[in-house]
């Protein structure tokens, strides 16, 4: 199986400004590219902040092809999108859709790539610890963060494997055989984590 | 090395699990009675044989349909997190077990119910890859690590939390003969107690006491050499 596929850029360790940014201030502003995508009418700004994050990610010390890596496997599902948009609402705002989802991917990508994944699920642990006066368990929802971290770049190699042992057969063109053997493998794969982290007594109640 | 001593008792285990819509019921172990003390215990026996479902009933992992299985007092299907916290289980496959991206991530995040201090985490899970062995290859993506470092990587991130004992399901199977060795030498000077199934039969013969299960009863319980001669015989007697 390829694990290699990733959305976002793993941990680069390093000492730059990026990397000593407090955590905190890092949510804080993915925070906030997140709601200025749904704010923000004007292509020209999403833009210029694409222009920063890129330059940001580079200052962590990741690299172009880190960054490509990160932003490549969204760039289909964004050509159609933006193909779309353009058509029924005109070119500036397809431009401002495409650059907003941009800004959010490089703003997630350089979060993780300036964060350990420990203080990633510290900071997020924290952040439900609020809630658990209404029974929830922090460290529950830092285990559900690292779970979706790890299954993104396994489900990314399931898509692969399969097209290339579909292709291998001569059926590239069925989208049954492109498809239903990612869902069985992702849901075999959804057991074994289960099973994983229950043989490690992770994620269950403090105490017990 | 101290030896840490266990004492797991199973009285009258059996497992069944529903088949045909739940109409009929298939028997994957049936009526074990076992008292596992010894330091180093293998259980081989053939595929489907009933192995992994013994294996799972140490930790709780699989619950027995009838009976009991009870680790140092703590019954596995009533005290799932105590015997949990007792019991650390390797799987065959490390990468259904490695839940990071990279070892160091993993074995922090095996320490994360016992130690909340990020720092003190962090130092530990040093020292724990430090006595493996592991730490140069630490930071490493799990995918581009070779499968004997990959299996002593879910090894270390189990052993980081001092487990009272070690279970191994078939741990070598997927291992060339050099992992296999290095393998075998790391379990060898553990403190733990390990019990372990496998296909190795060298393997076997390192143990204390082999079980030998066929078609989900332990048909030997004893010698190693003898063991590992019934489950030749039994190979060859079914056998075309």
């Amino acid at each position: 199986m390829r694990g290699h596929g990733f959305l976002l850029a793993n941990y680069v360790p390093g000492s730059s400004l990026i990397h000593r940014t407090p955590l905190w201030l890092k949510f804080v502003v993915l925070a906030v590219c997140g709601v200025a995508s749904f704010v923000v009418v004007d292509w020209v700004v999403p833009a210029i902040a694409l222009g920063v994050f890129c330059l940001l990610f580079l200052c962590t010390g990741a690299g172009v092809r880190r960054l490509a890596s990160a932003v490549w496997p969204v760039i289909p599902v964004l050509a159609a999108i933006g193909a779309f948009q353009w058509w029924q609402l005109g070119g500036p705002v397809a431009a401002r859709i495409v650059f907003n989802v941009l800004v959010c991917v490089v703003a997630a990508s350089v979060l993780t790539a300036s964060t350990p994944v420990q203080v990633l699920l510290d900071g997020v642990a924290s952040l439900a610890r609020p809630f658990r006066r209404f029974g929830a368990d922090p460290e529950r929802f830092a285990l559900t963060i690292a779970v979706m971290l790890r299954s993104i770049p396994f489900i990314a190699g399931a898509f692969a494997d399969v097209r290339d042992s579909a292709r291998a057969r001569g059926l590239e063109h069925n989208p049954r055989a492109r498809v239903l053997p990612v869902f069985i493998t992702t849901v075999a794969y959804a057991r074994q984590t289960g099973e994983a982290l229950a043989a490690r007594g992770l994620g269950e109640p403090d105490g017990d | 090395m101290q030896a840490v001593t266990n004492t797991v008792s199973l009285r009258g285990a059996s497992v069944a699990v529903p088949v045909d819509h739940g109409h009929e019921y298939k028997t994957l172990l049936a009526d074990i009675s076992l008292e596992l003390t010894e330091q180093r215990i293998a259980v081989i026996g053939a595929n489907g044989s009933g192995k992994s479902t013994l294996l799972r009933l140490l930790n709780g992992l699989v619950a027995p349909t009838s009976g009991t299985v009870t680790v140092n007092g703590y019954d596995t299907a009533r005290d799932g997190g105590k015997v949990r916290s007792q019991v650390g289980f390797v799987f065959t496959d490390p990468l259904s077990q490695l839940v990071m991206p990279t070892g160091r991530e993993d074995v922090e995040l095996s320490l994360r119910r016992s130690i909340r201090s990020g720092a003190e985490r962090r130092a530990a899970a040093e020292r724990t890859l430090e006595r493996f062995g592991l730490l140069p290859l630490a930071d490493q993506s799990i995918y581009e690590l070779s499968g004997g470092e990959r299996q002593l990587m879910a090894l270390a991130a189990v052993l980081s939390v001092n487990p009272r004992i070690l279970v191994l399901d078939e741990p070598s199977t997927l291992l060339d003969l050099r992992n296999r060795e290095l393998l075998r030498r790391t379990l060898a000077g553990l403190e733990q107690q390990v019990v372990l199934s496998t296909h190795d039969l060298e393997l076997a013969l390192d143990a204390e006491r082999v079980l030998v299960v066929d078609a989900g009863r332990i048909v030997f319980d004893g010698d190693p050499a003898e063991g590992v001669e019934r489950y030749r015989s039994l190979c060859e007697a079914s056998l075309p």
